[in-house]
């Protein structure tokens, strides 16, 4: 058996707005958004970044602790890659991101920088390690 | 929409919402003795009698809605409900429910169609923190505490209880001990989940602390659910 992961799936108080915010703060682009508006996919490659309404948690017959921007951040967070996390940082913040760790080059040469999206979700804008490699 | 082909009884669990239902007889054409009935929250199940003919076209409001929808607080209608001139002396529009209808097929799109005519018209409808609220609670299964929702939301835990009172008519802990009771129970219907299995995942302390929800909310075992109708947030 072949496993592969598939998706990341960020149960979220309003889809439709988590993916306006990943537009406009993180210039990711919409690659499918369910009828419903209670499913999106962003255009990630081949590892999906979903989002999906907390009421399909309890559709799935799953419990969740849901994102809230004043609660404390959960034990998780997505990472994002790009040229500069300098600019996107300063991007994400316009766009209405909460300011948690301005980027910073680490001790292993990566550049690493945190934001909080809409939601409280946790978000880490970092250089590509590849780059450094 | 059903009609019950052979007396009976029907088995109603409280899942924290308010309904409008229209009774009438099925056999009868065109159907012109309609009787609205609209039930308010409940904290235990009851049993509706059924008769052969009887006809039902009924609509679960969204939590938070039924002062937008009917101008009623669900406060009022805690544990109760009202029944044909009553529910209209209270909200005069539902008359139109009870207009003549060619066929029962006719009634469920009646049903929708004044919901979603009285949410368009704006009124007394639920501000976004209470649905949020409503949401946390639905989407942890009735796990969270009020102080933890409190916690979350950045308010404090007498606001949530204010929140939740005004919008669904029970306290939150009663909501969430609903919700907790409804998960439990799609654990052990839906995801055929071992009875100590689902009392862990839905939260209970232990075995016991589910088997005594089940029996107080639905009048159920975990062997004998019944046919009962579970709802989401989302339905």
């Amino acid at each position: 058996m072949t496993v592969r992961f598939g998706y990341t799936i960020l149960y979220v108080p309003d889809v439709p707005a988590t993916v306006a915010f990943y537009e406009a703060a993180f210039g990711m682009t919409l690659r499918f958004l369910h009828e419903s508006r209670l499913y999106a996919e962003m255009e990630t490659g081949a590892t999906a970044l979903a989002f999906a309404s907390e009421e399909m948690a309890e559709m799935n017959g799953v419990a969740i602790r849901p994102l809230r921007a004043v609660d404390l951040a959960q034990a998780v967070e997505v990472a994002l890659i790009c040229d500069d996390p300098h600019t996107l940082w300063d991007r994400a913040v316009a766009a209405g991101a909460s300011p948690l760790t301005p980027p910073t080059t680490r001790p292993w040469g990566q550049v690493v920088g945190h934001v909080r999206d809409l939601n409280g979700g946790l978000v880490e804008l970092c250089s590509d390690m590849k780059a450094i490699a | 929409m059903s009609i019950a082909d052979k007396a009976g009884v029907h088995r109603v669990l409280p899942d924290g919402r308010c309904d409008i239902i229209l009774r009438f007889c099925a056999t009868a054409r065109p159907i012109n003795s309609i009787t609205i009935v609209v039930t308010g929250p409940t904290t235990r199940h009851y049993d509706v009698l059924l008769e052969p003919g009887m006809g039902f076209a009924g609509i679960r409001l969204r939590p938070g809605f039924l002062h937008a929808i009917l101008g009623l607080r669900p406060m009022v209608l805690r544990d109760g409900n009202l029944v044909g001139e009553a529910a209209i002396e209270a909200c005069a529009p539902l008359s139109e429910l009870g207009a003549k209808a060619n066929s029962p097929d006719d009634l469920p799109g009646r049903l929708v169609a004044f919901v979603r005519h009285r949410i368009a018209l704006g009124h007394f409808l639920p501000p976004m923190q209470a649905l949020r609220i409503l949401s946390a609670f639905h989407a942890s299964g009735g796990r969270l505490r009020v102080k933890d929702v409190a916690r979350m939301q950045g308010i404090s835990t007498r606001t949530v209880q204010r929140i939740v009172q005004s919008a669904t008519g029970l306290s939150p802990k009663s909501y969430a001990r609903i919700l907790q009771f409804h998960r439990a129970l799609r654990l052990l219907r839906d995801h055929r989940m071992r009875p100590s299995e689902a009392a862990f995942e839905a939260g209970y302390a232990d075995q016991a602390h589910m088997t005594n929800a089940l029996r107080d909310f639905g009048g159920l075992t975990s062997t004998e659910l019944g046919d009962v109708t579970l709802v989401t947030l989302g339905d």
